[in-house]
């Protein structure tokens, strides 16, 4: 390690008011509205994504939604902007975080080949393989929901 | 053939599609199919029972059905950005042109190649990018100067 001298830890009390101040600060920020960009990490087709406005996600998964549909991706697992993180244990609140989403496209996959070949045993196998998937925009990550 | 031997892209789509208003990629449909023949008995079969139904829910695509004497009916997707798919129907069931029609209306008219990631950000940080040097004493930075 780059920095060898002993660690000083604060004192308990201290540090209590010190967190409490914080914590203070922060939800009056938040209650103002006065964050610019959230991010957030959504658990969304078995997989985490970490998602701000106006980005894209492709899922090889068919939704049951319409192109043009707009979706609210429920399970949000972290929320952050520039000054505060919000960490779920492990998903936030419903009533917390709303993430909105559109469905743009539904098309297959390029066609993947799965070939078994075995040197002379004139043995070939060939198999081609086409996925369903989902292009999401992201539309917008809100503290409240309405 | 393998990802390293064909084509490949990154994810995107047209023109910001999502952001504002959600608009179908799909412009023009044209069929293509002959009157007589036993191939193009499906492509009638949907002419006679889907095309109008599909015409309604989706007002923003363009119809054109034309019927010339061809051995192998086709359907011709022209996409907002240019690109233009060719889709043999020779003899298929009503029913899978219906479901044929559906995909063609869902797609934007990008390549169908191997897509490179599965995300796509403007933004790709938000509370800065990590360094090594972030949360480390600024002590770090100082050097004596030995005079």
């Amino acid at each position: 390690t780059l920095f060898r001298s002993p660690v000083k830890l604060p004192d308990a009390r201290e540090e209590a008011i010190h967190h409490a101040e914080v914590v203070q600060r922060i939800n009056n920020l938040i209650a103002n509205g006065q964050f610019g960009r959230l991010f957030a990490v959504i658990h969304f087709a078995s997989r985490q994504w970490k998602v701000t406005n106006e980005d894209l996600i492709l899922s090889h998964a068919d939704i049951d939604a319409k192109c043009g549909d707009k979706i609210r991706l429920e399970k949000v697992l972290l929320v952050g902007g520039d000054d505060f993180t919000l960490i779920g244990k492990p998903l936030l609140d419903r009533d917390h975080v709303r993430v909105e989403a559109t469905v743009i496209e539904k098309t297959e996959s390029c066609p993947k080949i799965h070939m078994r070949f075995w040197k002379r045993h004139r043995y070939q196998r060939k198999r081609i393989i086409v996925h369903p998937q989902t292009l999401l925009r992201i539309n917008t990550i809100d503290r409240k929901s309405t | 053939m393998t990802s390293r031997g064909t084509p490949s892209r990154f994810l995107q789509s047209v023109l910001r599609n999502g952001l504002g208003r959600y608009v179908c990629q799909l412009k023009r449909l044209t069929l293509v199919f002959s009157k007589e023949a036993r191939s193009s008995h499906g492509a009638r079969e949907f002419i006679e029972e889907n095309i109008v139904d599909f015409a309604k829910q989706n007002p923003s695509i363009v119809m054109y059905v034309a019927p010339q004497k061809c051995s192998h009916p086709k359907l011709i997707a022209e996409y907002l950005n240019g690109a233009v798919k060719e889709e043999q129907i020779n003899r298929k069931t009503g029913e899978e042109i219906v479901q044929l029609v559906q995909k063609l209306a869902n797609q934007s008219g990008l390549d169908i190649i191997r897509i490179r990631k599965l995300y796509h950000t403007d933004s790709p940080s938000i509370q800065g990018q990590w360094h090594p040097f972030i949360n480390k004493p600024t002590s770090l930075n100082v050097k004596d100067r030995k005079s």
